[in-house]
């Protein structure tokens, strides 16, 4: 139970370190993991514990990833209308983000810069959302889309 | 599954207090210093097309115009420097001191860099403070000239409902630019309005420079944005402009774009 809970906790953190993808020393843990699998059919290699709490970090972040909600028809979906495979991962990367109220009335984005800032957990509180006293001063971090003209388009949670 | 509804719902809230809240106040805790925010890092840059042959140097100001229900007027303005060589590569130099009506914190860094270069297929976010950044492969459909540009200017605001007009014809800058105006209207009562809410953007777009030179967003709920590129420069500009310059460290990103060929 105690493992469990401290290997919750840990994917939390990798979850909140990246949301669109395991980083990179994960992934190719994975794949060295899975080609040691294929072709040495070893029970040993799943051994290592760290080994096992890669791997369901990784499925993890990957079903988030697939199962994160498509956003309100608007903006963000406009910008990215090209075609095949690659737009198709650019629409899973993009669709985390949130278009803005007044994001709708703004020109097209021609060209954008993704920022990420630091915002006290407290403006949640004020926002409507329930806030833990306890974290009230603590921050948590977005992810803004700006246009061209410094406005922002989207948002997205980091943390 | 809570967990992650709880972090779509808080970002749904936070993206409508983006706006939503008055400009100047001061929130406790989070960021150092006095803001609503700070800039943790320069994540990436995103371009919609690659434009060939028109280079072009400027400077873009957009000013925030808000007034508050005592009758006072907050007014915001960000500027960038920005520019394209003759390949396509760009480059925005912004202050981002300011996002919509929240203000970053005093001391932190408020500069962010985006070179976008689709001849070496790769965009940087660099933050001049740190002398940190990040770089990210452009996948091989972006790298290529967009006739679509034109279509999409101003596709976010045709939307269902919304009236467009021609406003004509305008030199501005020295550049004939093609204006439109598009009015979308929120019916009494659909945010508990008593009236009816008329959004109204102006665009003017320039066919040469192929990009938007003029924008004037008048939303009665967050107030007026006016977005202005000024000083234009038909030279070509300087090539350092669009590479990382000494000294930067430059960490790979793969949050978005990934490539087929790293899958």
């Amino acid at each position: 139970m105690e493992d469990n809970r401290e290997l919750l906790e840990n994917l939390r953190a990798l979850a909140a370190d990246g949301p669109q993808g395991a980083p990179d020393s994960v992934e190719r843990q994975l794949r060295a993991e899975f080609r040691k699998r294929s072709r040495r059919r070893r029970v040993g290699v799943w051994a290592s514990f760290s080994g096992v709490a890669a791997m369901a970090a990784g499925i993890a972040l990957l079903v988030w990833v697939r199962e994160a909600p498509k956003p309100a028809a608007g903006v963000l979906a406009a910008q990215h209308d090209t075609g095949g495979s690659v737009a198709v991962e650019e629409e899973e990367a993009d669709a985390s983000f949130y278009p803005l109220p007044q994001a709708e009335a703004l020109p097209a984005v021609e060209n954008a810069m993704v920022v990420r800032v630091q915002l006290p957990v407290s403006s949640l509180r004020l926002m409507g959302f329930p806030v833990d006293e306890e974290r009230a001063d603590a921050a948590v971090q977005a992810e803004l889309l700006l246009g061209q003209d410094g406005l922002a388009r989207g948002v997205r949670l980091v943390q | 599954m809570l967990s992650r509804l709880s972090i779509i719902s808080a970002a749904g809230l936070l993206a409508a207090s983006l706006f939503a809240q008055g400009p100047g106040r001061h929130l406790s805790g989070g960021p150092q210093g006095d803001g609503d925010f700070a800039l943790v890092r320069a994540e990436f840059g995103i371009s919609n097309k690659v434009v060939q042959g028109a280079p072009y140097s400027a400077q873009a100001v957009t000013e925030f115009t808000q007034t508050l229900a005592n009758g006072d007027h907050i007014q915001r303005t960000t500027t960038a420097s920005i520019a394209r060589d003759s390949q396509g590569r760009t480059r925005m130099d912004r202050s981002i001191a300011t996002v919509g009506a929240l203000s970053a914190a005093a001391g932190r860094s408020t500069r962010a860099i985006v070179i976008h270069d689709p001849v070496a297929g790769l965009s940087y976010a660099l933050d001049p403070a740190r002398h940190t950044g990040r770089s990210m492969l452009i996948p091989q459909s972006r790298r290529a000239g967009s006739e679509e540009a034109h279509n999409r200017h101003g596709a976010s605001a045709d939307r269902a409902g919304a009236k467009t007009e021609d406003l004509g014809t305008q030199v501005i800058q020295g550049m004939s630019a093609q204006g439109k105006r598009v009015t979308r209207a929120i019916p009494a009562g659909e945010e508990g309005n008593e009236k009816e809410i008329d959004i109204v953007t102006e665009t003017w777009y320039s066919p040469d420079l192929q990009m938007v030179v003029q924008s004037k967003t008048s939303d009665p709920r967050f107030g007026d944005t006016v977005y202005q590129v000024s000083g234009l420069n038909r030279v070509e500009p300087d090539p350092a402009l669009f590479t990382v310059p000494a000294g930067y460290s430059i960490t790979e990103s793969r949050t978005m774009h990934r490539p087929p060929a790293a899958q």
